[in-house]
């Protein structure tokens, strides 16, 4: 996208103070909301709307959130929750809190319409605990909405009612999994749930549940106000949409850029992020948090930032939590970290994930210290074989990905690292 | 009929199984650590792996799909699954390590991740022997290890709390003890602390692990994580014996087993039975089994110059007791039989009695109010109460007045004055004739002691609170040397008897006693009464034909059906 400059924010546009409800209102904020409750809108045209607009998951999954709507069953009478993850603690992410911060109205209308769609009774919102300050925010928001009659009882004066809590998390990244969020907020420890059956089925007190990410939410009134069509008109066909570019690393500018999807990689770090720091050569590119493959800097030519170019060059958009580190990075001392990350935050559940993170983390810890030897390469390749794929949640995968392709892709630094072997050849 | 394939073979199943349980039932084997069959699948430890695919149907005929060969399409799924959390569904078809490399693979995998930071102290360890990761890594797991770098080390003998130990080193964080205090003894004490390979189970802070039901996370921790304070280095598993038997202390009728080495019995584990006990047993029922080594009564004892015990010959104890006899009239005996002796023991003394023409029989329940819960606990704290009702021995309230007009008082394996039920003075005047098998206060009260045997030296019956009739066998010798008592004892001690690994090769700990029914056969024989008891299993097909509650039920049935209901006219008929 050669014009990226002539973009207008439409997630956290640029107006002062929107965070109050009155600027919100002042600006159209709470009108999608007043649509959908009119008699021209019943739930399941919001859904087929929102599926239209193909939003893809902005928690890193990409899963059309019309499609996620549509697995609730039919209402029965009983409870029935949205829950809204706002745990964001993979490393590099750091965009649903600009969101909390700057737009959070936008959020919240999002999360009613959604609400409305599904015939929801309860909305939870999970801040990770971390955000206290944004915890507080949220809380002033959703108390401005209860007093302008936006949530509760009988909303706009329609037979729709729903209640909106907000949640802190205490500190676990692996309670921004679904299904462990969802034994969060039951007040348990944090394991994910064995799927199936799936939160659609038994979620939240084993009733249906759907959980979406801050961000896709934020997206859905500008899709009732703006049109399914407009939406899948921005940015890349397959994977629309504006989205929030967290970038972060050895750039010139790091932050939260909103732009369209699809925008080529080099453009976002050269341009948008104003460039690499002192000039350096960029070397590799995390595309979207810690847990998506690193991609290698020369080999970003013609990527663009949406789920298919991505999947091309070998990695996956994520959260779009770009991490850009320059020629000097150590990739040993990189990957251990991430390695370290992930020891740390493994729930502990499944054999696999529990020894093996802690296994790779001390392996490469070992070569990081100058004592591994290259087999322990090997090891470390045969030990994501024996991880991915083999635990009840995604984060034995998140753990195992970036070691695979970071020694791939870095091999040799890796081997350099290593013991030379004590067997000369000939 | 819904059908399934496992390993190419195909199987019908009924209703929803799981499909662990399924192969399980089946006689096949995969391996597993987590799962349970009375608690939730939680499919954390990921070693049930198996490969499972459908067969595609056509979506418009419904037909299976068939392919060049006449074979039906399988759409396998992506992943493995884990057995124990999936469901089965018609058609289903699935490969277990026995036909698959990938699945084997995955296990292996799996025992190689579990074993890193394992302690492997397995010849210190008291699970050695019994241990399902010990045995499963020996079946599955890799030959060696690629470890080498530093385990995790965790807290190690912690007393999690009077009767629980914890080393949490040896823990594979399987959660079973957790679900265990969530699910079925519903006390919710354990939790598991910390996260990720630090993690292992843990109790609130100052809050001691004392769930009555405690000592069933010993059971099913399926590594030597949780170790029984009491029993830990006493014994390997290999060198004990284990016997079927009946809970003792409470009027559930527990199925347990009885642990004996040299003649002592070690310790008492639950035994799975789906209509009492399920996989469980109270705590207080395990510590049961010092009763049948500790202060037992070894040979008769018989009081000479007034409050002097000395033990005595067995002929002399007898001929004591027939003279005591006929120097009195039947109506000055009474008989006080026993709801912690047997149906056998009691209706073989009450056959001699009344055969001799004593009508005056009666016995005293042992309940004690407010003890039970509505799980295994019970109020009666006697095992065979309703069995000593069925016989019509009369449930006496007041057993004081029972006694006051007799002059002989001839008690059956009961601590009445121990348990209250009867006044030391009460017995003033008297002669008091005690069949017992341990010392206690009323033995010492009595005038003549005969020692006989306790439930681990013979088999009987007894019948629980809820009317069901089950029965013990011997599980350790007496001195005093008996075939018949010999031939109900398991077939596993047959296989040695008298070898080099015979477990009983002392005499040291071997009682001086003989069954009730022997006791009454001499005295019979002596008496000149036409009574000759041999062995438990005649004396209970005598009660099978005599006593209307136990019609058509011998030991066959009993051993085949894990116990028999009995059927009366009404509930109240058989648990009155």
């Amino acid at each position: 996208m050669s014009d990226w400059k002539s973009y207008t924010p439409v997630l956290i546009p640029d107006i002062p103070n929107l965070h109050e409800i009155n600027v919100y209102v002042k600006n159209g904020g709470y009108e999608s909301l007043k649509k959908v409750l009119s008699k021209d809108w019943t739930p399941e045209s919001v859904v087929n709307e929102v599926k239209a607009a193909n939003i893809r998951g902005r928690g890193g999954a990409g899963f059309n959130a019309g499609l996620k709507w549509s697995f609730m069953p039919k209402p029965d009478g009983g409870p029935r929750y949205l829950a809204c993850n706002g745990d964001e603690s993979e490393p590099g992410t750091f965009k649903d809190r600009k969101i909390f911060e700057y737009n959070p109205h936008l959020f919240i209308e999002g999360a009613l319409i959604a609400a409305y769609a599904m015939q929801v009774t309860t909305i939870y919102v999970y801040i990770r605990g971390e955000y206290r300050s944004w915890i507080l925010m949220m809380e002033k928001a959703l108390k401005d909405a209860y007093e302008k009659g936006f949530i509760g009882k009988n909303i706009l004066g329609s037979d729709f009612s729903v209640e909106f809590h907000v949640t802190g998390g205490a500190g676990a990244y692996i309670c921004g999994e679904e299904t462990s969020m969802l034994e969060s907020l039951e007040g348990k420890r944090g394991y994910p749930r064995v799927k199936p059956p799936f939160p659609a089925q038994k979620g939240l007190w084993g009733r249906p549940t759907t959980i979406n990410n801050i961000e896709t939410l934020a997206c859905v009134p500008l899709v009732i106000e703006r049109g399914a069509d407009w939406f899948s008109g921005v940015g890349a066909p397959t994977h629309p949409g504006p989205v929030l570019y967290g970038i972060s690393g050895h750039v010139n500018r790091p932050g939260v850029y909103e732009l369209p999807t699809g925008m080529p990689v080099l453009q976002l770090i050269d341009e948008v992020a104003g460039g690499m720091r002192n000039g350096k050569k960029l070397k590799g590119l995390i595309p979207g948090g810690s847990s998506t493959p690193i991609l290698r800097g020369d080999s970003l030519e013609g990527v663009n930032m949406d789920a298919d170019s991505l999947r091309e060059a070998g990695s996956m958009m994520g959260t779009a939590g770009m991490i850009v580190m320059d020629e000097d990075t150590d990739m040993v001392e990189m990957l251990w970290r991430i390695a370290y990350f992930y020891h740390h935050e493994s729930c502990g559940q499944c054999t696999p994930c529990r020894e093996g993170t802690g296994w790779l983390e001390k392996i490469l810890l070992k070569i990081k210290n100058g004592e591994g030897e290259i087999r322990d390469l090997d090891l470390l390749l045969d030990l994501t074989t024996q991880m991915e794929g083999r635990t009840i949640c995604a984060l034995a995968d998140a753990a195992a990905w970036p070691v695979r392709h970071t020694i791939n892709r870095f091999r040799d630094e890796f081997e350099a690292r290593c013991k030379q072997s004590t067997f000369a050849l000939a | 009929m819904p059908e399934l394939f496992i390993d190419g073979i195909r199987y019908e199943y009924e209703g929803s199984p799981k499909l662990l349980q399924f192969i399980l039932d089946n006689g096949k084997e995969v391996p597993f650590f987590c799962y349970h069959p009375s608690m939730s699948a939680p499919a954390n430890c990921r070693q049930c792996y198996v490969k499972v695919g459908m067969p595609v149907k056509d979506r418009e005929t419904g037909e299976y799909e068939l392919d060049e060969n006449g074979e039906r399409v399988i759409r396998w799924f992506p992943k493995m699954q884990t057995s124990c959390s999936l469901d089965i569904t018609d058609g289903m078809v699935v490969h277990t390590q026995e036909t698959s490399e990938e699945v084997a693979r995955a296990q292996k995998d799996t025992m190689e991740l579990i074993l890193i930071n394992h302690p492997l102290d397995c010849p210190i360890c008291d699970q050695a022997g019994e241990c399902p990761l010990q045995i499963q890594t020996y079946k599955y797991g890799p030959e060696g290890s690629r470890f080498e770098v530093k385990k995790v080390h965790k807290p190690k003998r912690v007393e999690l709390g009077p009767r629980v130990t914890l080393d949490a080193e040896r823990c594979i964080n399987c959660t079973r003890c957790v679900r265990f205090t969530e699910e079925i003894s519903e006390t919710f004490q354990l939790t598991i602390a910390s996260r990720g390979d630090k993690n292992y189970p843990i109790t609130a802070p100052g809050k001691p692990f004392d769930d009555p039901y405690s000592v069933n996370t010993v059971d099913i921790c399926p590594v030597g994580a949780l170790t029984s304070t009491d029993f830990r280095f006493k014994a390997r598993v290999w060198e004990m014996n284990q016997t079927p038997s009946i809970d003792i202390t409470g009027g559930k009728g527990t199925n347990v087993d009885l642990w004996t080495r040299d003649n002592l019995v070690l310790r008492i584990t639950p035994r799975y039975n789906a209509e009492v006990n399920d996989h469980w047993m109270p705590d207080a029922g395990r510590e049961a089994y010092q009763r049948f080594n500790e202060k037992r009564i070894s040979r008769p004892s018989i009081k000479i110059d007034g409050d002097n015990q000395v033990k005595t010959s067995w002929n002399n104890a007898i001929e004591t007791f027939a003279e005591t006899l006929e120097g009195n009239k039947p109506s000055d005996v009474v008989v006080i039989g026993s709801p912690h002796a047997s149906v056998e023991e009691n209706y073989s003394v009450m056959k001699f009695f009344s055969t001799w023409g004593v009508n005056n029989f009666h016995f005293a329940p042992h309940i004690e109010k407010g003890f039970g819960d509505d799980f295994l606990l019970t109020d009666d704290q006697a095992p065979n109460t309703n069995g000593v009702k069925a016989l019509g021995i009369d449930e006496s309230s007041d057993l004081n007045a029972a006694i006051k007009s007799a002059k002989v008082v001839v008690i059956l394996s009961d601590e009445l004055i121990d348990r209250g039920a009867i006044d030391a003075s009460s017995l003033k005047g008297k002669y008091t004739v005690l069949l017992a098998t341990n010392e206690s206060q009323t033995s010492a009260a009595a005038d003549l002691v005969i020692p006989v045997t306790c439930i681990a030296e013979h088999a009987a019956s007894y019948v629980n609170v809820d009317g069901r009739v089950q029965r013990s066998f011997p599980a350790k010798e007496t001195k005093y040397s008996n075939r018949k008592l010999n031939l109900e004892m398991s077939e596993g001690r047959l296989d040695r008897h008298g070898t080099y690994f015979d477990n009983w090769v002392t005499e040291e700990n071997k009682i001086d006693c003989i069954p009730a029914w022997e006791v009454v056969s001499k005295l019979a024989s002596r008496m000149g009464l036409d009574i000759a008891f041999d062995n438990s299993r005649e004396i209970f097909e005598e009660v099978s034909s005599s006593v209307p509650l136990f019609k058509g039920i011998n030991y066959e049935r009993m051993d085949e059906e894990n116990g028999v209901q009995l059927t009366g006219n009404s509930k109240e008929e058989v648990t009155a």
